[in-house]
């Protein structure tokens, strides 16, 4: 067994039919400068119910790699199979499809709009002309949402209302009202204090209870050792890292 | 069906959203187009209303669209061969005319030669003479003095010439041709030949030119026909009583003119093979197919396209304001486009979105300004209303409403597809590395 294989079986986690399974990943950004090589063979699985934290310096390639995780941008080399499917190449609106149906993601700066109220903020990941549920169950399903975060009772609040912790669980809801199977969170407390960000990670991780998968990036090792697994993106690589719990 | 009814609402949702948002914004954008829209609604109104005034003035003098317009050379006993043939039948209406004074007996009429009373149009300007078969004439008011008497044209209808010409009934009743023939002749009189005779009450009684005696005429109803000079309308049966034919196809007052319906080929036929049998060429019955569009003016339709061509460069302008506008907003929406890309929304829906809010602009700008011309246009009703007959109880045409409608959708249009194109080109990755 070579090291890279050795390296793909320890990545890939003992349990059946993955989320997602990545393998030999590689992006470069071509910018006006020279390109530059950002992901160079990365192997990844995610299984259900499954939580993965990803750590590494900035810069390393933590949120290229969950932009393309996350369907929104096309890796230069490798392969992604979304369970049996691959979706390595995937035009843009069958991507757009993917997002909407299995895919929740959650920013390090919440992207809340301004001017609709918290449950609106959570109902507009239900209007994205992928379907359509009439007024009343968007409603419902955002005010549900809501209550899962604990704060069903701002619904009717506007993000300059919201403190950053309850306008972050506002964009956990928002992220998780289509019951995604897979959770993307890039650096989801970096914005926040210490206590608050642990309400949100512990948000975060009690939706792979209902058998939600969750990537989350992060620079914070305590938050790290909350997941099931860590790994260390380094050098375009990634690799299991033990952090203490 | 579906998918696109879920795609189309929620770009009307965010779309509304997206408006909700930006009032002031919207607003500002609005003002502009709303001014080319107004421009566009106004140009097509007022050349519909002027079109469908000019067309209603030839429909009144000359008869509706369609309508067949046949003269027959004036020769001997042209007259009685017109109005036998077209005698009962509903199709077909022939009008001899001839002058008439009707007031003091012995007395010059005022208005000599029928004109109107304030001397303003119409009428021959002159007195009528009555000339022999050698040309020798006469007048007939020689010596006379001036009294208290109104000269003017009357036509003699063998049925109901409405349906030809839709004659306005303005008070009264309209000639009756279903009773039998009464032996003083029932006159329905025009506006100017009412106004005549409302300053100048005078004694009842009518002389014509070629008249065997005198009748007392009876005005049952006034109309609106068109013509600016004295005239009145009468069943030809009852002016018979006290004329004979030849009298009224005179040349003199010009030959029988006849309006027939486009079906009644059989009674021109007819009209050709009898003037044949009087002597007379069949190509002597000229037959004329009224449409009102032949006569629409020149500069009705130079004014129309002026107007037309400042609405459109105004409705560029403000075109050029919504896509300002967009573009602006657009740059700083483009977390949220992103955002909304992330969550699954597809890059058509995301242009769709934008040009939903600048149709919705556009189509609320241009309902705005539908109902500043609706409000418009009935307030300058009421106020020019009197000097302007065409603006009296005019109804908003609903081709302006469209026009306005398709110059808002139009701007909306042109001024959010480019908004639109960067909107979809936004890369998700904006909200990563945000």
């Amino acid at each position: 067994m070579t090291a890279a294989q050795a390296t793909a079986a320890e990545l890939t986690a003992p349990m059946a039919t993955p989320l997602i399974r990545v393998t030999g990943l590689t992006k470069t950004l071509k910018g006006q400068d020279e390109p530059r090589p950002i992901l160079s063979g990365v192997d990844l699985t995610l299984h259900s119910g499954e939580s993965i934290a990803v750590l590494g310096r900035s810069g390393s390639g933590k949120s290229t790699l969950l932009s393309l995780i996350g369907l929104f941008d096309r890796a230069d080399g490798g392969q992604y199979l979304l369970g049996e499917q691959d979706i390595t190449r995937l035009p843009e609106r069958k991507a757009a499809a993917l997002r909407s149906a299995h895919f929740g993601f959650v920013f390090q700066r919440f992207f809340l709009l301004k001017h609709l109220t918290a449950a609106q903020n959570v109902a507009m990941a239900m209007v994205n002309g992928q379907g359509w549920l009439p007024r009343r169950k968007r409603k419902a399903r955002a005010l549900a949402a809501l209550d899962q975060m604990g704060i069903a009772h701002l619904a009717k609040h506007k993000p300059p209302r919201l403190s950053g912790g309850e306008q972050q669980r506002v964009a956990i809801a928002r992220a998780l009202v289509r019951e995604p199977k897979i959770l993307l969170a890039d650096e989801p407390t970096g914005a926040l204090d210490t206590d608050t960000g642990n309400i949100v990670v512990e948000a975060l991780r009690s939706a792979t209870d209902r058998g939600c998968g969750l990537i989350l990036v992060t620079h914070d090792h305590d938050h790290a050792a909350k997941m099931q697994r860590v790994l260390h993106l380094d050098h375009g690589v990634l690799s299991p890292m033990e952090v203490g719990r | 069906m579906k998918p696109f009814s879920g795609r189309f609402r929620s770009a009307l949702i965010i779309g509304g959203q997206g408006i909700r948002a930006r009032k002031l914004r919207t607003f500002l954008s609005m003002i502009s187009l709303f001014l080319g829209v107004l421009g566009v609604v106004a140009a097509q109104a007022g050349q519909v209303i002027a079109h469908r005034a000019l067309v209603a003035s030839t429909e009144l003098t000359m008869g509706v669209d369609g309508t067949r317009q046949i003269y027959v050379s004036s020769q001997e006993n042209v007259g009685d061969m017109v109005m036998e043939t077209a005698k009962g039948r509903p199709d077909v209406v022939a009008m001899l005319a001839t002058n008439a004074i009707i007031g003091e007996p012995k007395v010059r009429p005022v208005n000599e030669g029928g004109m109107a009373v304030d001397g303003s149009s119409g009428g021959y300007g002159g007195p009528m003479l009555e000339c022999d078969e050698f040309g020798n004439c006469v007048n007939p008011n020689e010596g006379l003095p001036m009294g208290q008497a109104v000269e003017l044209r009357v036509v003699a209808l063998t049925a109901d010439v409405r349906q030809f010409r839709p004659l306005r009934l303005q008070s009264g009743q309209w000639v009756d041709f279903a009773s039998a023939p009464s032996l003083a002749p029932r006159l329905v009189l025009n506006k100017a030949a009412a106004e005549a005779f409302s300053m100048y009450h005078v004694p009842a009684e009518m002389r014509f030119t070629g008249s065997t005696a005198n009748s007392t005429p009876r005005f049952v109803g006034v109309v609106d026909d068109g013509v600016g000079s004295p005239q009145a309308y009468v069943r030809s049966d009852e002016l018979l009583n006290w004329m004979p034919v030849d009298a009224l196809s005179n040349p003199m007052f010009g030959g029988p003119e006849i309006l027939a319906a486009p079906t009644a080929t059989d009674f021109i036929e007819t009209l050709r093979k009898k003037l044949v049998g009087l002597g007379g060429r069949a190509e002597d019955v000229y037959v004329n197919e009224i449409y009102a569009a032949d006569r629409m003016p020149m500069e009705l339709d130079l004014m129309r396209w002026v107007f037309l061509g400042v609405s459109i460069l105004v409705l560029l302008i403000g075109s050029a304001g919504i896509l300002n506008v967009g573009l602006a907003t657009v740059g700083e929406r483009i977390e949220e486009f992103a955002l909304r890309r992330a969550v699954g929304t597809p890059r058509l829906l995301l242009a769709g979105i934008v040009l939903a809010e600048t149709l919705l602009t556009g189509l609320l700008t241009a309902l705005a300004a539908i109902g500043v011309g609706i409000a418009g246009l009935a307030a300058a009703g009421r106020v020019f209303g009197d000097r302007q007959p065409m603006l009296q109880g005019v109804a908003f045409p609903w081709e302006a409403g469209v026009a306005g409608v398709a110059a808002g959708l139009i701007a909306g249009v042109l001024g959010g597809l480019v908004p639109a194109a960067r909107a979809a080109r936004i890369p998700i990755a904006t909200v990563m590395r945000a």
